[in-house]
């Protein structure tokens, strides 16, 4: 029953890593790209580590130990991804409406100069 | 159109080599006469509970001090060719300072980070890594530094004195097992110790130790030269 379980929470957290593949391979611009690699890549992984954990239980806070840094890093090293890539003016999509980091540095900007 | 096609030949090509490899390989069922030995008498000899350690710093030991040789003189070529160039960008443009998430993370994630590699490489005699793993990690450390504070202090002269003693040590434990033991490099001038426990394998782990405090010196050096003579801001 547990190794059942267990399985089964690997096989989503599979699922999950695959659309994030497939969100890198089909989104339009690089900081969509990014999004899906890291939304989906983050759950998909601490779901496999979880069934890990299920099917072994003598592992368990070794592998929650992991988690914590999944969830610590990869967040991270995306969103400084991300910012890199705003500062270098990779292009966005055209379906992009919204860019709130472009209108608070422009605020900064203007407010630097009054 | 001609660049494609070239990149489709070279791969065409890429993949004819390999299939080749692929198709005729076969495995090996038993071990050469070197790696049987290795497999049989590593252990007893060496006291190593890690057997690729026991080869990669006792057997074939003169490779690896020239591995990091190589790996010294990269980062004095990088040190030489990157120095220069700081000489005409002395007066860099201001950069856009890392973002809080980024320094938040990285204040509570340096010191995992180093104690991280520290460890792979004091334990390199039991586990999987060691001195040139570990290293790689303390240089990510760095790196992480310099991604949240591109400003950030690094001393040259810590670096320098750290790398230059630990390579200096290397040779001298080197140097030592001839005259204590059966040759360059030997581990045996110390007790090989309880089988499996940290304090084992003899001179195993001081030769580590000092292999991971070179390397991480010498890639974060290498980081921090890119760092200080980067254009700028774009």
């Amino acid at each position: 029953m547990l190794e059942l379980l267990g399985s089964v929470i690997v096989l989503v957290g599979s699922v999950f890593l695959f659309s994030a593949g497939l969100g890198v391979l089909r989104m339009p611009d690089s900081y969509n790209r990014i999004q899906t690699g890291t939304k989906a890549s983050t759950l998909g992984t601490i779901l496999v580590l979880l069934g890990l954990a299920v099917l072994h239980p003598a592992w368990a806070w070794k592998l929650l130990m992991l988690i914590f840094f999944v969830l610590l890093t990869n967040p991270v090293s995306s969103h400084a991804l991300a910012r890199a890539a705003h500062a270098i003016r990779v292009g966005e999509a055209d379906s992009t409406v919204i860019d709130r980091l472009e209108e608070s540095e422009t605020r900064e900007r203007t407010e630097g100069r009054n | 159109m001609v660049k494609r096609l070239i990149i489709l030949l070279t791969l065409v090509l890429l993949a004819v080599v390999f299939s080749d490899l692929l198709l005729n390989y076969i495995e090996s069922p038993v071990l050469s006469p070197l790696g049987n030995y290795y497999a049989a008498n590593g252990p007893a000899e060496l006291g190593a509970a890690n057997l690729v350690t026991s080869v990669i710093v006792t057997y074939r030991g003169l490779d690896t001090l020239g591995e990091v040789t190589v790996l010294f003189i990269s980062a004095a070529a990088v040190g030489l060719l990157l120095g220069r160039r700081e000489a005409d960008t002395d007066v860099a443009e201001p950069r856009k300072p890392a973002s809080e998430i980024v320094q938040t993370a990285a204040q509570l994630l340096m010191p995992l980070v180093f104690l991280f590699g520290i460890y792979v490489f004091i334990n390199g005699h039991l586990t999987p890594g060691g001195g040139f793993q570990g290293g790689a990690i303390i240089a990510s450390g760095v790196m992480l530094l310099l991604l949240a504070q591109p400003h950030a202090a690094i001393s040259r002269s810590l670096i320098g004195i750290t790398e230059s003693l630990s390579g200096f040590s290397y040779v001298l434990v080197g140097v030592l097992g001839v005259i204590l033991a059966g040759g360059f490099l030997d581990n045996r001038i110390m007790g090989l110790g309880q089988f499996g426990s940290l304090f084992s394998a003899g001179a195993i782990p001081i030769i580590y130790i000092l292999i991971g405090l070179k390397v991480g010196a010498e890639l974060g050096s290498v980081l921090d030269r890119f760092r200080s003579s980067g254009p700028g801001e774009p």
